[in-house]
């Protein structure tokens, strides 16, 4: 039998191994390959059964011994599931123009957002593509922290120190010495809560806002009410030297279970969020991404101050509906195999290609019917719409429908 | 050929590695029973295949608990159209999971005769028994004398220590 992996969640994706034993090979001695980073929790993962592969030049679980990826998936939709997410970049952004900056980068209104809460937004190249997704929270005027993809760290700092160089006052500083921790699921607060200080609250800290918490045992964490599985959770930036005994204090809670990368991606597949490399790149606008909510209201008729990066291409996208293609959700009517990445989206005739899939797989929570997202040429993008999707020599009946395909639990008060 | 299979089902190593491995066909399901006495062969390939022969020309074919392992939960799984012709190495269907989908290929050459229908709506049994009743098709052998000679075709001994050469 032969293998073809889609464990893909990155970017710089390795060539996909000949074989099952070639797979199984890489998979084994990856882990200790020459050149990957460990995360702090590294030895953890190890301990606990993690399936080590390499991504984004990490050495990061895959999934865990004893749990398989629709175990691992269903458990964290009905309890809390644990995820190292630490691959991913953290940094600050400081200074006196550090919104100008902002403003200048992304089509979001950050002089408005309230310190203390934290908004999806999209790096802009020149022409108005996708240069990454980002989670970026206001601190306090001048004071900004962000989440960037592990996968485009590289392109991303080289993107932000040259857009840097037309700014005054604005310093970006990568974070290295803390990790991320991801707690998600409907039990996720009761397990975070536990291992808070006695005179510590979750119940008033809602769904973007981030802020500091003492723990039972005197450390600090930074919190934010965030997540990319759809459900309410919490992503967590702690000091490396302190990650470990906190993981451990929330795997002691029986409700929690470590998950790998392989359930993180049907998970957010399910929630209808992007991934980069797949939904989105340096070609596609954040209109063509179905992300038009990330551009500010306030930031789409700018006649003074600073416009951002392709603001004409984009504003024009969105008032005269110039682009051609737009991000869709599908859902197979019938069993089969799953399309996955690249595979063609054609009318009913099957003959008339009108657009791609970017991720698609078996959805656990839905029963392991196929669904997936793509990109759909106009008008036939409406959701309803009756489309051919080919997956090797097959033609397989799928339906636009709504996304996220399963409802989000994001706790808003 | 059918003795000299039969003495080595009963050589005492082989027994006990049968006994131990994972990989091994079960004796429960219709790929050890279609015979009342079992199959008289049963083949591995280094791609993780297997292939139980029996006495009439037939055999049965699946993947060995070491592919169901790796490929995770078994989401949906790709049956052969009957009466397909298939040299050995071309594929005959495939499995699915949530991350992946591998093709499986024709141990040897034949003709597909029937393929397991309880996969459409059991794909899990490819995990919970991959050598018994999560079987995938079932072929009439195009040459069933050269199974012992034919290059790619490896014991379950063989196999596994195929299995420890790749780790």
């Amino acid at each position: 039998m032969r293998w073809h992996h889609n464990i893909d969640c990155s970017i710089k994706r390795p060539s996909p191994p000949k074989d099952t034993a070639a797979m199984i090979r890489s998979v084994r001695f990856n882990s200790t390959q020459a050149g990957l980073k460990k995360t702090a929790l590294h030895d953890l993962h190890v301990e606990l059964g993690g399936n080590m592969v390499p991504f984004a030049g990490y050495s990061m679980p895959v999934a865990y011994k004893g749990q398989s990826h629709i175990e691992s998936h269903r458990w964290t939709r009905t309890h809390a599931g644990l995820f190292d997410v630490s691959h991913m970049l953290q940094s600050t952004l400081q200074g006196k123009d550090a919104v100008n900056f902002l403003h200048k980068v992304t089509p979001t209104d950050f002089q408005q957002l309230h310190p203390g809460v934290g908004t999806l937004s999209v790096l802009l190249n020149p022409n108005g593509g996708i240069v990454d997704d980002t989670l970026i929270t206001k601190q306090s005027a001048h004071d900004f922290y962000m989440v960037t993809n592990a996968a485009c760290a590289e392109r991303d700092s080289q993107f932000l120190v040259d857009e840097l160089k037309s700014v005054a006052d604005a310093k970006w500083t990568p974070i290295t010495d803390r990790s991320l921790l991801a707690l998600q699921g409907p039990d996720a607060h009761r397990v975070l809560q536990h291992v808070l200080a006695w005179d510590q609250s979750l119940a008033d800290l809602y769904f973007g806002q981030r802020r500091s918490y003492k723990l039972f045992n005197g450390a600090y964490i930074d919190v934010a009410r965030s997540g990319y599985t759809g459900e309410d959770g919490f992503e967590v930036s702690i000091p490396n030297e302190d990650a470990l005994q906190f993981a451990q204090s929330l795997l002691d809670n029986e409700m929690t279970k470590p998950i790998g990368l392989a359930a993180r991606d049907s998970l957010r597949l399910e929630a209808g969020l992007c991934l980069y490399g797949h939904e989105l790149d340096e070609s596609i606008t954040p209109v063509e991404a179905a992300l038009s909510w990330v551009i500010s209201k306030s930031r789409r008729n700018i006649t003074e101050g600073v416009k951002f990066n392709g603001y004409d291409k984009i504003i024009d996208q969105i008032n005269n509906k110039t682009h051609k293609s737009l991000r869709v959700g599908y859902r197979y009517q019938t069993k089969g195999p799953a399309a996955r990445t690249g595979s063609k989206i054609f009318l009913p005739d099957g003959k008339t290609e009108v657009g791609h899939v970017t991720s698609g797989s078996a959805s656990p929570s839905l029963d392991n019917i196929n669904i997936g997202q793509g990109y759909v040429l106009k008008p036939h993008n409406k959701r309803g719409t009756n489309l051919l999707v080919q997956v090797r020599n097959k033609l397989l009946p799928i339906e636009l429908v709504k996304m996220p395909f399963v409802p989000s639990n994001y706790y808003r008060g | 050929m059918f003795s000299r299979t039969l003495l080595r089902t009963i050589n005492p190593l082989r027994i006990s590695v049968r006994a131990q491995s994972s990989n091994a066909l079960s004796k429960a399901a219709l790929p050890f029973t279609y015979s009342p006495s079992g199959p008289s062969a049963v083949k591995y390939t280094t791609q993780h295949e297997w292939l139980a022969a029996h006495a009439d020309g037939t055999a049965f074919l699946g993947i060995t608990k070491y592919a169901s392992d790796a490929l995770g939960d078994a989401t949906y799984v790709e049956l052969p159209e009957k009466e397909t012709q298939l040299e050995a190495g071309e594929a005959y269907g495939s499995v699915e999971s949530v991350k992946s989908a591998s093709e499986v290929y024709q141990p040897v050459a034949g003709e597909i005769i029937e393929a397991n229908d309880k996969l459409e709506s059991q794909p899990q049994l490819i995990n919970s028994d991959p050598l018994g009743e999560g079987w995938i098709a079932r072929i009439k052998i195009a040459e069933p004398d050269s199974l012992e000679t034919q290059e790619g075709l490896l014991t379950l001994e063989q196999y596994e220590r195929s299995l420890k050469e790749d780790e």
